[in-house]
C-alpha cells in the first residue's frame, strides 16, 4: 500500500485515446478517386443548376438533390485568403502559409486551398491560380493529390467578379 | 391543470438501422429522411417554422459535427434553429415547449450521428465525471450491469426473466423493417449467450448502429392538414438525477417514476391504459425498472418495434421511440402494428443507469378542448 | 412569447486563462451561486435548468451536464443541454426564456461555461478531419479571410482593428470579472505578431476559463425579487447553411434576419437611436465594424467609421462591449451568455464601473459556426 500523498491531490492528468473509423461516403469518395485522374468533380443541383465542389448529395440552397457529376476546371480565382503564421498540433505544414478561398471556374462555391510558389505578401484577392498536382504515379486518390495552387500569371479577375462571392 | 396548446406528431421518417453505413456520412443519411417526412405531411420546407436537432459531438468524433446538418435540412433562407447535445427526443420536447410559448406552430426534429465510427463503450465512459468515475474505466455496459445487479438483488428477478424480456423484444423486432436485428431469438437462445458484464449477457444488450430520424410536430389547426390521424401529445415530462452512481438507489429509477407520473397526470391517463409503451431501455433490466416506475408489468404492449434491443442508434433511440409510438397511433406501423392503438407512451433516456428520463404520452384524441 | 420574461439574477466567475483553483463543478457553482443570490432565490426554487457549452472535446468530457446535475441542484428536475457552437451561451439563454414564456416554468436557472484550459483548445476547434485538407488553423484561421474581404469591400483603414482592440481593453479595466484587463496602446497592438494576416495577436480573443449564470423568470417572480429586473423584449436564434452559393460571410443573412426579427418584435425602428449600448460577439477586432453593419446600426460600409469617430467608446453615442467583450474574456461556451447577461446588467443599472448611463435598451448578441448561428436578445429596463 502506498502512503497517502502529503499534499491533497489537486490535478488529474488524463490522456484520452478514442479511435474513430471514418467513411468518406460514396459522393466524397468519387471526388477523391477522380483526383487521381487529375479531375476535379462537382455536383449539379437538380433544381437550380448550381455546381458544388466538392460534390454534395443535396443543394443547401434549394434543398433539392444533386444528381449529376460534372468535371470542373482545376483553376480559378482567389476570392479571399489569410496568411497563417502559427503552427497547429498534429500538422507539419511549413509556416507561414497562405490559406485561400478559391473559386474554381465553373463552380458556385469555393474550396479552401493552400497557395504556394509565390511569396505570401504577393498573394492578392482576385489572383488567378491553378492546381499543382502530385506527379503521375504518386497520386493516391486523396485530397493530397492536389498539393497546392499556384499563380498562373494571368491578369487578376475583375473586382466585381469575386468581391461578393467568397 | 392549465389548458395547453394541443400539439401532435404528424410525421416520422427513419433510415433503417444498419451496423455501419459504408456509403454515406451522417448528414447524407439524414437528408432523405427530412425530405420524406415533409413529403408524407404534404408540405414544403418553407411551411415549417422551426427546426431543432439532437446529436452528440463524441458519437462520430467531430466537434461541431452538427453544423453539417444545416446543409441538409433546408436551412436556406436562414431559419430559426436550435441544437441540443442530447438524444433527439429531448429536442422534440423542446419543440413542444416552444409551441406552448406560442413561438412556432410547426417543427422538424432531427436525430443523426453515426455510432459505427466510434466505439460506444469507450466514448460513453467520458459521460462519467472525470475525477472519480471515468478513471475507473466504466463503460455503459459495466454501469448497466451494476444497475441490473442492484435491481435483481432487490426484486429477486432471475437471469431467466431477463432472457424472456429480451426474447419478447427480439420477437417483436422481426416484424419491424427498420430494425437492425430482425432475427427471432428465444429465451433459451439468449440465456445461453456468454456474459458481457454479468449479470448482463451479450444477448441482452442493445446493438448500436447508424440511422437518421426526422419527426414533424404541428399544433392544432395545422396538424390535421398534415396527417390524417395525428398522434396528439397529451402529456410530457423529463427529469434528471444526480450522476454519482453511489448517490442514488440504482435498483429503481426515481427520476423515471417522477417524469412518468407528471406526464401521465398531464395526459389525464393511467399507464395501464397505454396500448403501446415504447421504452428506450438498452437492456432487459432497464425495461423492468422502467415498467416498475410506470407501475405496469411486462406485456406485448411494450416495444412492438422491437425496441433498442433490435437496434440502438444512440442519441436518436429516444426519438425513434416517439416516432414508433406515432406510427402505431397513426395506423402506419405496418407489420408490427398494435391493433386499435389509442394511447401510447414513448420514453427516452440519457446518461448511465437511466440517469435522465423523458416520457411522452400520446393519444388519438386531443387532450385540451 | 406567450407571457413576459425577465432576467432576475446574473452571476459570473472571475474569468482567467486557468481556474486551477476549481474543478468543473466548482466553476459552474461559482456562477450559479452568484446568480441565485442575486435573484434572492435558492436552488430549491429553480423549476428547470438549461445548460449550454461548446464542444465537449474542449475539456475531454462528454455531456458534462450529466455529472453536473447534482452540483446545479437539478436532481429530479428537467434539464436540457444546448450546443450551437460559439453562439451557444446566447441560444442557451434564449432556450431558458422559452421555458418561462411557455407558462410551464416560472424560474429557470441557465448556465453557460467553458474550462478550456483543461484540454487543447486549438485542436478541439480545428482537429484534422478525414478527407479534407487540414488548412484551417483555429477559429482565427477560418475568419481571417472574411475580415480581409470586409476591408477590401469597404476600404476600412488598417488602424480600425487596433482601435477596437485598445478600446475593448480599456473597457475591461472597468470590469472586475474580465480575463484580460491590462490596458494597451495602439502601438502595442501594431507591434504584436500577425497570427493570420490580417489578424494580429492583440486583436484576438484569449482562451479563458469561465462560467456565467442567469435566472430568468416570470413577471410575477420578477416583481417579487429584490432586484429591478431586465425585461426581455425579444430574442431569436437563427442559423443558415454553409455551402450556399454567394453566401455572404462578411454580413451573413442569418444575422440580418435575426436582428430584424428582434427589432420588430421589440418595437425598435431605429437601432442607432433607440438602443443605448450593445454587447456583441467580437472575437477578432475586425468583427466590430462588421457586426455594426450586420445588426443595422449603420449602412453597409459605414461600420468602421463608427469606430473611427470613437462613437463606440464609453461615454459616447453607442458604447460597444462596455464589459470588454470577447476580446478580453472568452470561455467559448460562456461568451454568448456573457453578452446577453452584460446587456441585462446594463438595463438593470448594475454594471458597476462599466455602467452606461441611462441604458434603457441593450442588445446582447452572439454568433457561431462558420458565421452561421446567430442568437440575440433585446432587453429593456421597461416592461
Amino acid at each position: 500500500m502506498n502512503e497517502p500523498p502529503k499534499e491533497p491531490v489537486k490535478y488529474v492528468e488524463t490522456t484520452i485515446h478514442l479511435p474513430y473509423h471514418y467513411v468518406a461516403g460514396d459522393v466524397r469518395a468519387r471526388y477523391l478517386h477522380a483526383l487521381k485522374e487529375k479531375k476535379i468533380l462537382g455536383a449539379r443541383c437538380s433544381k437550380a443548376g448550381k455546381i458544388f465542389v466538392p460534390p454534395l448529395v443535396a443543394s443547401p440552397e434549394s434543398f433539392a438533390p444533386c444528381e449529376e457529376f460534372i468535371e470542373i476546371a482545376a483553376c480559378g480565382v482567389v476570392t479571399t485568403y489569410c496568411v497563417v503564421n502559427i503552427p497547429v498540433i498534429g500538422r507539419n505544414i511549413e509556416i507561414p502559409y497562405v490559406a485561400a478561398s478559391v473559386a474554381l471556374d465553373g463552380a458556385d462555391i469555393s474550396i479552401f486551398a493552400m497557395i504556394q510558389e509565390c511569396k505570401p505578401e504577393d498573394v492578392r484577392m482576385g489572383m488567378r491560380v491553378e492546381a499543382v498536382w502530385k506527379p503521375d504515379g504518386e497520386r493516391q486518390g486523396d485530397h493530397e493529390d492536389i498539393q497546392y495552387f499556384r499563380p498562373t500569371g494571368e491578369p487578376d479577375a475583375p473586382r466585381e467578379s469575386f468581391l461578393h462571392r467568397l | 391543470m392549465a389548458k395547453l396548446r394541443n400539439v401532435a406528431i404528424v410525421g416520422f421518417a427513419q433510415a433503417p438501422i444498419v451496423v455501419r453505413d459504408e456509403h454515406r456520412v451522417a448528414s447524407e443519411i439524414l437528408y432523405p429522411q427530412v425530405r420524406r417526412a415533409l413529403a408524407d405531411c404534404g408540405v414544403e420546407r418553407d411551411a415549417i417554422d422551426y427546426q431543432v436537432a439532437g446529436s452528440a459531438d463524441y458519437v462520430d468524433g467531430r466537434p461541431f459535427g452538427f453544423v453539417a446538418a444545416l446543409d441538409v435540412t433546408g436551412t436556406w433562407p436562414p431559419r430559426q434553429d436550435l441544437h441540443l447535445e442530447m438524444d433527439a427526443a429531448f429536442a422534440a420536447h423542446y419543440a413542444w415547449i416552444r409551441m406552448q410559448a406560442g413561438d412556432c406552430d410547426t417543427a422538424i426534429v432531427c436525430g443523426y450521428g453515426k455510432n459505427s465510427e466510434g466505439e460506444p463503450e469507450h466514448v460513453l465512459n467520458l459521460e462519467l465525471d472525470p475525477y472519480y468515475q471515468a478513471p475507473l474505466g466504466l463503460g455503459p455496459t459495466s454501469t448497466a450491469a451494476l444497475q441490473a445487479s442492484a435491481f435483481m438483488a432487490r426484486t429477486g428477478t432471475t437471469d431467466r426473466t431477463l432472457a424472456e424480456v429480451a426474447a419478447r423484444n427480439r420477437t417483436a423486432g422481426v416484424r419491424n423493417p427498420d430494425a437492425l436485428v430482425r432475427a427471432r431469438a428465444t429465451a433459451d437462445d439468449l440465456e445461453r449467450t456468454p456474459w458481457a458484464v454479468a449479470p448482463l449477457r451479450k444477448g441482452y444488450l442493445a446493438p448500436t448502429g447508424d440511422s437518421a430520424v426526422c419527426v414533424v410536430l404541428a399544433t392544432e389547426g395545422k396538424a390535421e392538414k398534415m396527417c390524417e390521424r395525428p398522434a396528439w401529445i397529451r402529456g410530457v415530462d423529463q427529469r434528471i438525477e444526480r450522476q454519482t452512481l453511489g448517490s442514488r438507489d440504482l435498483s429503481a429509477s426515481a427520476g423515471a417514476r417522477l417524469a412518468a407520473e407528471k406526464a401521465l397526470a398531464m395526459a389525464g391517463v393511467g399507464a395501464r391504459e397505454a396500448d403501446v409503451v415504447e421504452l428506450a431501455a438498452t437492456n432487459p433490466a432497464e425495461e423492468l425498472i422502467l415498467l416498475e416506475a410506470l407501475g405496469i408489468g411486462p406485456s406485448d404492449a411494450v416495444n412492438p418495434s422491437g425496441g433498442p434491443l433490435c437496434g440502438h442508434p444512440f442519441m436518436m433511440t429516444g426519438l425513434i421511440r416517439l416516432g414508433e409510438a406515432f406510427r402505431q397511433l397513426a395506423g402506419r406501423a405496418g407489420d408490427h402494428a398494435v391493433p386499435r392503438a389509442r394511447t401510447a407512451i414513448a420514453h427516452a433516456t440519457l446518461g448511465h443507469c437511466l440517469q435522465q428520463n423523458l416520457f411522452f404520452v400520446l393519444g388519438t384524441e386531443r387532450r385540451w378542448t | 412569447m406567450k407571457r413576459p420574461v425577465a432576467v432576475v439574477g446574473v452571476g459570473q466567475t472571475q474569468h482567467s486563462s486557468r481556474r486551477a483553483d476549481l474543478s468543473i463543478p466548482g466553476l459552474v457553482r461559482e456562477a450559479a451561486d452568484r446568480a441565485l443570490v442575486d435573484a434572492g432565490l435558492d436552488y430549491g426554487d429553480v423549476d428547470a435548468v438549461v445548460m449550454g457549452k461548446a464542444p465537449d472535446q474542449l475539456e475531454g468530457v462528454m455531456q458534462p451536464e450529466q455529472f453536473l446535475a447534482g452540483a446545479l441542484g437539478a436532481h429530479l428536475k428537467p434539464l436540457i443541454r444546448v450546443h450551437t457552437a460559439g453562439s451557444v451561451g446566447a441560444s442557451t439563454a434564449l432556450a431558458a426564456v422559452t421555458h418561462v414564456a411557455s407558462g410551464l416554468f416560472d424560474r429557470v436557472l441557465t448556465v453557460a461555461w467553458e474550462k478550456q484550459s483543461e484540454g487543447n483548445a486549438m485542436w478541439a476547434l480545428s482537429p484534422n478531419m478525414p478527407f479534407t485538407p487540414p488548412l484551417v488553423a483555429g477559429a482565427g484561421g477560418f475568419f481571417a479571410p472574411y475580415c480581409r474581404a470586409y476591408i477590401a469591400r469597404t476600404g476600412c483603414p488598417p488602424h480600425i482593428g487596433p482601435m477596437v482592440a485598445v478600446n475593448a481593453r480599456d473597457n475591461a479595466t472597468r470590469n472586475d470579472y474580465a480575463h484580460l484587463r491590462e490596458p494597451m496602446t495602439f502601438e502595442d497592438v501594431m507591434n504584436s505578431p500577425v497570427l493570420w494576416d490580417p489578424i494580429r495577436y492583440l486583436e484576438t480573443c484569449p482562451s479563458s476559463d469561465g462560467a456565467v449564470a442567469l435566472v430568468v423568470a416570470s413577471e410575477e417572480q420578477a416583481r417579487k425579487g429584490p432586484r429591478k429586473p431586465a425585461w426581455i423584449k425579444a430574442g431569436y436564434s437563427y442559423a443558415e447553411a454553409m455551402w450556399v452559393p454567394g453566401r455572404d460571410q462578411v454580413s451573413p443573412m442569418a444575422g440580418k434576419i435575426c436582428a430584424k426579427a428582434v427589432y420588430d418584435a421589440a418595437g425598435i425602428k431605429n437601432p442607432w437611436k433607440e438602443i443605448q449600448t450593445i454587447e456583441i460577439y467580437v472575437p477578432f477586432a475586425w468583427f466590430e465594424p462588421m457586426w455594426l453593419e450586420n445588426l443595422g446600426f449603420c449602412d453597409v460600409g459605414e461600420g468602421w467609421k463608427i469606430v473611427d469617430r470613437g462613437d463606440q467608446k464609453m461615454g459616447r453615442h453607442l458604447p460597444v462591449n462596455p464589459s470588454g467583450g470577447v476580446l478580453c474574456t472568452n470561455p467559448i461556451g460562456a461568451s454568448g451568455m456573457l453578452r446577453l447577461g452584460e446587456a441585462a446588467l446594463q438595463v438593470m443599472g448594475r454594471a458597476g464601473a462599466h455602467q452606461v448611463d441611462g441604458a434603457r435598451n441593450a442588445l446582447g448578441h452572439a454568433y457561431g459556426g462558420g458565421a452561421q448561428y446567430f442568437s440575440m436578445w433585446l432587453v429593456s429596463s421597461e416592461r
